[in-house]
């Protein structure tokens, strides 16, 4: 099959950048990577990308197709070309392009190893010298997180880090609960006052543009999601993140609904708010400021209370009440296949809606 | 007409007053009977799902409870958030009988009825982005916009994760043109318009939340917007009232009217301005609508 | 010299890895040298387990580990070694776990162990089916966290021997580009195998042999380089790899008819016979018409949702992506695919070749504990056991040497070499012999051999040999320059086929993974009871043979 491409080609030693169209002849089967390769052999040998396995399990080949990362070998391109659709190929965002598709990985790596990635067993270790017993339910705490093959997807795509270079971002951070889930490792408390910093948990804008771009069904923003249950329930909570989410917490167990007005002082604080005055006027002028008192409380608010303190005693405290759910949503596919009426809401195709192709760019 | 069960939430209820009335105002004309919940409370947002998460799950298999309870099968939310939220929940508990059974035993300790999955939860814009909402809402529009330029913002958690939303393609969706088209208005394209607006972090984490935020509305801006049309009160907060810090930052005034979902529709539709209430809004939406007046 | 260091590892997989991190806690001061980012090595895509004797699931033992080793080797394999493997594999395990490696895990909390092709007990530690990716992540982590250093995208090219020892590598930095002149009092080579010369292989693009031809060029010999492992379930057309752990967790091979084929030619392991058996089982179903276009199938549908999505969610999800089947409900087609080369540098049980200096572990080695036929499952073991082992003697040795020297001429050879290769403008594009070499080699040298095809293939690799001088490299940047990195790879293949073909056509006998039904159908003992070994002499290879050490068992009719 005749399979098109766009390719941003760039050479950082002279700054050149052009967007190139290139046509192959490819088998039906061809992924994008297979495209690359006869791009390559064929037509231009400098084109530069990363590639090993093809099977979707090094992580060397993330790249962008039209915007979104993704790995190249995992994208089949039958129905692309079979569409028309010319997919414009570009570099991984928020890391720097040192050539045509390849990016320079060092701040990727080193935010991954300022999480400590490795095993902090402490001093006990299994006094036979065998395995630790850990039941598979246990292990499973951090399944996903182990999943992760270290593509770059999910910080191509991260929001927050394209605003802050510094947010330390989705991989880092799955890694890091990677540990913190971890029975073996004794260092919990420490990483998740490390991971709770300025860069850390409480920066996440909660895009989910990680979850969607994962390849390997990671779902980073959960894994922070974790982490910050986790760190609250070890009563690491000085963030303002950390307040901001026990302020939602207390007015569900106390009026039901968000108390909203004094959201801003518990969370920064009555110096900070008084500094915001002159911005808190502004918003009240138009009622968006709603008066706490009386507190707006819901009917049957009793129920919220009484099933704050039920929870409460059970135990599926801090991470555990995500991963409760995650065999469920991992089956989500699998149950579409086997019952449509279990489906996600009908769907607007594309080509139906009419709609514009837009998105993000390049 | 359609019974759908109705779940406001936390903003629609104060300080985004102006959503949940246009939101009433608007729902008969597009074949929607609203039975609201009375008995609900905050799903949670993010913050509930991060720091007490199984806390989160009660409380919305509670939403959904009660949901189920109105005999209707539809629960229509008018939030992004909301929406993620209660789509997570409906999620789990539908896939895995031993946590909905946990669930259920502790919703009757606390004297709520048990929620046996009969619930889909749809947030208002797909209801009225295609089927028999779609041609509704064709027909009361109208009034129509005249042609304004209108720059759909969806926020994220309408869009994703898509396995957990599945409305529409969430890199190339289209909901949102369909309606301004379908309301006489022309769909701006851009971008951002698929990106994060900052709200989660905009308190804790100010500067990167604004880093965000500034690219809708400036790219908007540019591309000639007279208004940005939102489908999540999150989201129309941060763009609408936080977009005067944007100033102080950036030196730059857009007075870019944002408008809820409910609001561009109720406008085509010819509702009135105490149905919209406009006045509301952070920014002043006047512009916009002296342009239509013209 | 551009840098030095006590012991330099030349790749970074399991093999490289573990021998990096002992040769570390030795004391030594080791740096790697790697073409990829460590975590990309091809050991990330073993799928289906590493064996150890841990007695978790049934009764077991070293001595039953080494006997199915042995028996699964055809007698090839080295006992000594073999025994020294099963022996000290268990306690890598628990080291591995130790550092945190994710397994599945037994319903008493114990390291779950799976039933494998060839084993008489469950032996099979396992992650789901991505086991090396567990392994992986678990080394790097341990590597980043004794900050080892990493000469990483470095592809390294010519060894540097001098005064009888091997004293570093000669390396192009990918990167950035230009030539390294890289010291190590030792070096390790733990480059891996050399799939890529077959166009159906579950190996990457990276398994060019780079290690076993460096070897070659330095005069070191390669043992048993005709024996390379066919997996029997690989997907058409790219060879990409199924675990063997499907067949292990219960799932059926099948032909046309549906028959369960495997019964018939190893009625008591059936499915879970050596893999050089199940292989020429399909292929000879797929060449006596029992096929479905040219593959066999793998039914997975009878094990439930439920397990598949527990035990095998990676092998799923390949089966979608890359076969277009949901094997939930649809069985996977399957055929053999190159997989793993039990052959290779010849060394002792502590990974010291012939050469002072130099050692080397993993699939580039040969100790030999594979022979001529590897059990699933123990190469990984082998990564482990024997990067440890010769990782630590390489320490050892470095710290009680203090010179290291790379002369000149090293480097000012290798700049002419790259000068020539470079500034060709006229010539043929590596593509082209690269691609006739995998289907000829597939064709003439897979899992049947005949004679014909074997004198054939020696020819056709002669006239690709002759091409090769004329290769054009496009790309002359320095910059990422994998056009060129690849030209290179592609001399590595042409030199490790040569000797595989060679001591193929010269072994007149079928053992292990070397089947010639048609001329040499059994197993002569009396004759080819011996390793060969394959020698670099004036331009071309030079093959003699080396016995078989033995300890305890003697070579027996191998049934399955």
């Amino acid at each position: 099959m005749q399979v098109a491409l766009k390719i941003w080609r760039y050479d950082a030693a002279t700054g050149d950048k052009a967007l190139r169209e290139y046509e192959v002849d490819a088998p039906e089967e061809a992924t994008l990577l297979d495209c690359l390769d006869l791009v390559k052999d064929r037509q231009d040998g400098s084109l530069a990308y990363r590639k090993s396995c093809r099977m979707m399990i090094c992580g060397s080949c993330g790249m962008r197709m039209d915007g979104g990362a993704v790995l190249a070998c995992k994208v089949r391109m039958y129905d692309i070309a079979n569409a028309g659709h010319v997919p414009v190929i570009s570099a991984m965002g928020n890391l720097p392009v040192i050539k045509d598709l390849v990016v320079d990985m060092d701040p990727f790596w080193t935010k991954f190893k300022a999480m400590k990635p490795y095993l902090q067993p402490g001093y006990s270790q299994p006094e036979d010298g065998k395995e630790h017993l850990i039941s598979q339910e246990r292990m499973n705490v951090i399944h996903k997180e182990s999943l992760c093959i270290n593509c770059g997807c999910c910080v191509s795509e991260c929001n927050a880090m394209e605003s802050d270079p510094e947010f330390l971002g989705p991989q880092a951070l799955a890694k890091g609960m990677r540990f913190v889930g971890d029975p073996r490792d004794a260092a919990k408390t420490e990483r998740l006052d490390e991971y709770s910093s300025e860069h850390g948990i409480w920066e996440c804008t909660r895009c989910y543009f990680c979850n969607e771009r994962c390849p390997k069904g990671v779902d980073p923003r959960d894994a922070i999601a974790k982490l910050g249950a986790e760190a609250m329930k070890e009563g690491i909570d000085d963030d303002m993140g950390a307040k901001h989410a026990d302020w939602f917490v207390h007015s569900a167990k106390t009026t039901g609904w968000l108390r909203e007005t004094e959201l801003v002082p518990k969370t920064q604080g009555i110096v900070s708010s008084i500094k915001e005055m002159k911005f808190a006027m502004g918003l009240m002028k138009h009622g968006k400021v709603p008066i706490p008192f009386p507190p707006h409380v819901a009917e049957g608010v009793k129920e919220s209370r009484a099933l704050y303190e039920i929870v409460k005693e059970q135990d599926r405290q801090g991470a555990l009440g995500i991963v409760q759910g995650e065999r469920a949503l991992s089956r989500i596919e699998h149950a579409l296949e086997a019952d449509p009426d279990h489906a996600a809401a009908s769907r607007i195709a594309p080509e139906e809606a009419g709609g514009s192709a837009g998105g993000a760019e390049a | 007409m359609r019974k759908v069960a109705y779940y406001k939430g936390c903003l629609a209820s104060l300080s985004a007053k102006e959503l949940d009335i246009s939101t009433r105002a608007l729902s008969p004309k597009v074949g929607l009977e609203l039975l609201e919940l009375e008995r609900v409370t905050c799903c949670g947002a993010g913050d509930i799902h991060e720091a007490e998460p199984d806390y989160y799950l009660h409380l919305n298999a509670r939403i959904l409870a009660y949901a189920e309870d109105t005999e209707c099968d539809t629960l229509m939310t008018v939030c992004n958030v909301c929406t993620l939220n209660l789509r997570q929940a409906n999620h789990q508990l539908k896939g895995d009988a031993a946590l909905l059974e946990r669930v259920n035993d502790n919703l009757a300790k606390v004297g709520v009825p048990a929620y046996t999955g009969n619930v889909e939860v749809m947030h208002f814009l797909w209801l009225v982005a295609a089927g028999e909402g779609y041609e509704l809402l064709q027909a009361a529009a109208h009034k129509g916009l005249k042609g304004l330029k209108i720059a759909p913002f969806y926020g994220c958690q309408i869009l994703r994760p898509s396995k957990l939303l599945g409305f529409e393609d969430p890199d190339r969706p289209s909901s949102l043109e369909r309606i301004i088209e379908a309301c006489g208005g022309e769909a701006i394209d851009y971008p951002a318009k698929v990106k994060c607006c900052g709200f989660p972090i905009i308190q804790a984490r100010e500067e990167t939340a604004l880093g965000e935020l500034i690219q809708p509305i400036e790219q908007a801006k540019e591309a000639g917007a007279d208004a940005i049309v939102t489908p999540c009160p999150l989201c129309h907060l941060s763009l609408d009232a936080w977009q005067t810090k944007l100033k102080k930052q950036t030196g730059k005034d857009f007075q870019m009217p944002i408008l809820h979902l409910s609001q561009l529709i109720g406008v085509a539709a010819g509702l009135s301005d105490s149905e919209l209430k406009f006045k509301r809004h952070v920014v002043s939406v006047d512009p916009m609508l002296e342009k239509l007046s013209v | 010299m551009d840098a030095k260091h006590d012991v330099l590892v030349i790749g970074a997989g399991c093999a490289g890895m573990r021998a990096a991190i002992e040769a570390h806690d030795a004391g030594a001061d080791v740096a790697i040298v790697s073409k990829l980012h460590p975590t990309r090595s091809h050991s990330g895509a073993a799928e289906g387990g590493i064996n150890a004797a841990l007695g978790n699931s049934a009764e077991d033992s070293p001595e039953s580990h080494a006997f199915d080793t042995v028996k699964g080797s055809d007698y090839l394999g080295d006992q000594d070694a073999i025994e020294i493997f099963t022996r000290e594999a268990p306690a890598d395990i628990y080291q591995l776990e130790h550092w945190g490696a994710v397994f599945s895990r037994a319903d008493d909390g114990k390291l779950a162990q799976r039933p494998f092709g060839a084993a008489g007990s469950p032996r099979t530690v396992f992650a789901a089916d991505i086991t090396g990716h567990v392994l992986i992540q678990v080394l790097y982590e341990q590597l980043v966290k004794r900050d080892i250093k990493v000469y990483e995208e470095f592809f390294a090219w010519q060894l540097v021997e001098h005064e009888g020892r091997c004293q570093g590598v000669i390396a192009w930095d990918l990167l950035h580009g230009g030539l390294k002149a890289l010291g190590g009092k030792t070096v390790l080579l733990a480059t891996g195998g050399v799939g890529r010369l077959y166009r159906a292989t579950t190996n990457a693009y990276a398994c060019t042999g780079d290690g076993m031809s460096m070897a070659l060029r330095a005069g070191l010999p390669l043992k048993d380089i005709e024996f390379m492992q066919f997996h029997p379930t690989t997907m058409y057309p790219s060879g990409i790899l199924i675990t063997e752990g499907c067949r292990g967790e219960g799932g059926i091979l099948r032909n046309s008819e549906g028959e369960r084929f495997m019964e018939r030619y190893a009625p008591t392991a059936k499915d879970l016979a050596s893999r050089d058996v199940v292989s020429r089982s399909e292929q000879t179903e797929i060449d006596e018409g029992r096929g479905v276009n040219g593959s066999v199938v793998l039914d997975l549908t009878h094990l439930g949702a439920e397990k598949i999505l527990t035990r095998l969610p990676g092998s799923r999800e390949l089966a979608m992506v890359y076969a277009g089947v949901d094997p939930i409900h649809e069985p996977i087609p399957v055929r053999p695919g190159a997989h793993y080369h039990m052959g290779g540098v010849e060394t002792d049980s502590d990974g010291l070749t012939e050469m002072t200096g130099l050692y080397a572990a993993g699939e580039v080695a040969c100790v030999s504990v594979h022979g001529a036929n590897r059990l699933g499952g123990n190469s990984l073991m082998e990564t482990i056991t024997f990067g440890r082992r010769s990782g630590r003697a390489a320490a050892e040795w470095a710290l009680a040497n203090t010179t290291v020297t790379v002369p000149e001429s090293a480097t000012r050879d290798a700049e002419r070499e790259l000068k020539d290769l470079l500034g060709r403008t006229k010539g043929e594009r590596p593509w082209q012999i690269r691609d006739q070499l995998g289907q000829t080699m597939l064709q003439n040298f897979g899992v049947f051999r005949r004679e014909e095809q074997m004198a054939e293939q020696i020819e056709i690799i002669d006239e690709l040999r002759e091409r090769y001088p004329t290769v054009v490299v496009e790309d002359k940047g320095e910059v990422f320059n994998s056009d060129l990195t690849q030209a290179i790879e592609l001399g590595y293949l042409l030199d490790v086929a040569a000797c595989m073909l060679q001591a193929g056509i010269a072994r007149k006998e079928s053992r292990g993974a070397h089947s010639r039904p048609h001329d040499y159908p059994t197993r002569d003992d009396e004759n080819f009871l011996k390793h060969s070994i394959s020698r670099w002499q004036d331009g071309g290879p030079e093959l003699t043979y080396k016995e078989v050490r033995m300890t305890r068992w003697t070579p027996e009719e191998r049934k399955y």
